[in-house]
């Protein structure tokens, strides 16, 4: 098999399962009985909850990005550039919202702020009445989302930090002080870098329904996904998810207009030799203590609240006897998705790092356009594509979850992919065309093995963000293929508080604990090599 | 007998529709390399050596004009013909590019392998060309656990173990120690003389070119600015030398 045959494939196997789906969805928006009508735009358009529904998500997508950004640009740099104690736990430590499913924190938050919450039954109750007011409306939706996107910011911070060429920041350094470099070099220099959380967190919150679902805040998300499963009005279903689509268009087209070639100058440099960390003095203490407060809060308390709130073998026997197998399912579907989604983004990846064909460019957009774009969207492209009689063999399986993922996610391992070839120079797979390998061989026998690293994590990742997916596979699942998420969604409303904790918690443990195994079989790999080399 | 032959090879870069010719790296070049012997291609950072060396290598198409080499047309105006593991040549890396995560032995054997050569003869192969090298005694360890004159050996002999008729050399000495890259130097030349194949060098380090090339390219912005062996060499930097002297 050629390189041309492979990496082709690939390329019209995603727009096979992720634009296809679209376009088909789209074409039957404009069909009515039959014939062709604007009938489902008419009636969106018409409708003043529709607009209120579109200014409500907007308002959400824009105070949280905002918040996001000002507060996680100054933590990204006081862990990517600082001598701030503890910075790197804190940077382990506020990723862990990013991995575990959105409204987690929003249930954990409930527990304690809501009607039969820790605060409700130890407080006040005219305090815990305004705190419930308040998370169970704008305020709350903006602080939880917050929460589980900051990590976003912190980490898009730290690694455009990580990227800057450290000659510029010496350079910097002879003329000025420490805080005078980062105001006039650095900064200026991640601006793409932080430009790109911020948008990446508004797409990201455009697309969320669970947690305004949860807190009762609605958004115009919702919207399209009550149509089609409470209503199944596809067709206004369809035609709801249109200015998501184009608003999710429209913004990445100014960011790959206006950014995406100045965050890739930023990322051409590997040099890690750079100024040592720039020291805090006398404000270091109360940093600490500020970034420990806000870790503890945001962090460490929704957590918290769950695990106490579970606290017994009984509830724990009661929620694994209710979701042992949604449990097993996620696991399988999550298992058997990351290793798709491992293998795709590889080869994708290998495509836009070499621009090995024409449409590399067209490839890196189109994935990163499909992670941007609200589940709600692809789901209802996948259904519009496969529920036909003939087709029953997917819609009726578990495939559907699975191309949902790989729909969804293969920007993030195609991107990892691209990250983790761009440390391996190109002479080490052109000594292997001289050597006379062919382009498979080169694959295996030099770039994956120089490369394994960089794909255990994205299949880590792909594992994650599958296992914690609730909006596409809400939208998807057939009857009796339900997974984690969406059991604790569907239970949450009529069943104990403790129940859904306990669940909860089992579903962090779930997306925690691989992750964990991998931390730890690099660090022992590390040490081990490093005892190697002495 | 004539081995290669780049006849009026150029090729641009960033070509866009406002500017069709772009910059141009390699302008309008041609040379011959004759069969055992030695070119060296000299000039300064940017005058085109690499893409040049590169060309040959079949990693870029030239925008014009074609390449030749063992009699077989391998590329000609923006088409490559014939892939870098089709014209049966060996390259030494700048960096090197040895494999870290195979031994040397790896290293070596990976191309034996794709040329579907025996186990029984690889391991013979393998023996013959670590000894010719002299790092027999190194044929488990990894690249990292060796020096960088230790590695260049075995970027070597990777290089000469599927017998090339041509060997490309881009700037492989640049990063020892002079005594180190004269001793290697010498190495190269003995290694040249006792399997026979022709060698197209890359520096920018005069001495080097001196010692190195039964004949010396030098080459300014894309063009050959003089061809020739020692004392032509030395003739073309004094005269160079006179007129800077005038200017000032």
């Amino acid at each position: 098999m050629t390189q041309r045959t492979v990496l082709t494939a690939v390329f019209l196997f995603i727009i096979g399962i992720g634009v296809f789906p679209i376009v088909t969805m789209f074409v039957a928006s404009f069909v009515t009985n039959g014939s062709l009508s604007l009938q489902s735009y008419q009636g969106l358009l018409s409708s003043s909850r529709e607009w209120v529904l579109l200014a409500h998500s907007f308002a959400l997508a824009f105070l949280v990005s905002v918040s996001t950004t000002v507060v996680g640009v100054p933590l990204g740099i006081l862990f990517g550039r600082t001598d701030l104690p503890l910075r790197r736990f804190f940077t382990v430590a506020f990723t862990i919202p990013l991995l575990i499913p959105t409204y987690i924190t929003a249930v954990g938050w409930a527990d304690f702020l809501g009607a039969d919450g820790f605060l409700a039954n130890t407080g006040s109750a005219a305090v815990a009445q305004v705190a419930y007011n308040l998370l169970f409306n704008l305020p709350g939706c903006v602080f939880v989302l917050f929460s589980d996107f900051l990590p976003i910011v912190i980490l898009l911070t730290i690694t455009s930090l990580r990227s800057v060429n450290p000659r510029l920041e010496e350079a910097g350094k002879l003329v000025a002080t420490w805080s005078g470099v980062l105001r006039r070099v650095t900064i200026p220099l991640i601006v793409p870098g932080i430009s790109l959380g911020t948008i990446l967190v508004f797409l990201l919150t455009i697309g969320e329904f669970s947690v305004p679902n949860f807190l009762r805040y609605h958004v115009f998300t919702l919207e399209s996904f009550v149509q089609f499963s409470a209503f199944y009005n596809f067709g206004t279903a369809t035609a709801a998810v249109v200015p998501l689509t184009l608003l999710t268009f429209i913004i990445l087209l100014a960011e790959w207009m206006f950014l995406r070639e100045r965050f890739h100058q930023v990322q051409a440099t590997s040099d890690k030799t750079g100024l040592p960390p720039m020291e805090l003095g006398k404000f270091k203490i109360w940093l600490f203590v500020l970034v420990a407060l806000l870790c503890f809060t945001v962090m460490v308390l929704p957590l918290l609240v769950l695990i106490v709130r579970s606290f017994s073998v009984s509830v724990y026997a009661a929620a694994i006897a209710v979701a042992w197998d949604s449990l097993l399912r996620s696991l399988l579907y999550a298992v058997v998705g990351a290793s798709l989604l491992a293998v795709i983004g590889f080869f994708m990846g290998y495509l836009i790092h070499q621009k090995a064909m024409p449409f590399w460019r067209t490839a890196d957009t189109l994935t990163i356009f499909l992670f941007a774009l609200p589940s709600t969207v692809i789901g209802l492209g996948l259904i519009s594509m496969w529920n036909r009689p003939w087709t029953n063999f997917i819609y009726g399986t578990f495939a559907m979850i699975i191309l949902g993922y790989l729909a969804k996610y293969t920007a993030l391992t195609s991107r990892i992919t691209a990250t983790t070839l761009t440390l391996i120079p190109n002479s080490m797979e052109e000594a292997g065309q001289v050597a006379g390998l062919p382009w498979t061989r080169r694959i295996g026998s030099i770039v994956m093995p120089m490369a394994w690293k960089g794909i255990l994590v994205s299949w880590l990742v792909a594992y994650i963000f599958c296992l914690r997916d609730l909006e596409i596979t809400m939208i998807v699942y057939p009857p009796g293929y339900e997974t984690l998420p969406v059991r604790i969604t569907t239970l949450m409303a009529n069943s104990p508080a403790e129940l859904i904790a306990a669940l909860c918690v089992l579903m962090v443990c779930a997306t925690v604990l691989p992750a964990v195994v991998l931390w730890m079989f690099f660090t022992f790999n590390t040490r081990a090599r490093n005892r190697e080399t002495r | 007998m004539k081995l290669v032959s780049i006849e009026s090879v150029s090729k641009y870069f960033n070509r866009s529709r406002k500017d069709p010719f772009g910059k141009a790296a390699v302008s309008d070049f041609s040379l011959d390399v004759e069969e055992d012997e030695r070119v060296v291609l000299l000039g300064p950072s940017g005058c085109g050596k690499t893409t040049l060396l590169r060309m040959v290598a079949g990693f870029l198409p030239p925008d014009e004009g074609r390449i030749v080499i063992d009699g077989n047309l391998v590329a000609e105006y923006g088409r490559t013909l014939r892939q870098p593991e089709e014209r049966n040549l060996g390259m030494v890396f700048q960096d090197l590019a040895l494999w870290p995560h195979l031994s040397v032995r790896g290293n070596i054997e990976l191309g034996m392998k794709a040329h579907g050569i025996s186990v029984h003869d690889r391991v013979l192969r393998i023996r013959e060309i670590l000894e010719l090298v002299d790092m027999a005694d190194y044929a488990h360890a990894r690249p990292s656990e060796l020096s960088g004159g230790q590695q260049q050996r075995v970027a070597l002999a990777r290089a000469l173990s599927l017998r090339p008729k041509l060997l490309l050399m881009d700037e492989p000495l640049s990063s020892l120690d002079v005594e180190l890259n004269i001793r290697l130097r010498r190495e190269i030349m003995r290694l040249q003389k006792a399997l026979g194949f022709s060698l197209l060098y890359i520096t920018h380090d005069l001495q080097e070119a001196l010692d190195m090339g039964t004949r010396v390219v030098i080459m300014r912005q894309g063009r050959i600015d003089q061809v020739g062996r020692e004392n032509e060499v030395r003739q073309y930097f004094k005269r160079l030398a006179l007129d800077a002297n005038e200017e000032t």
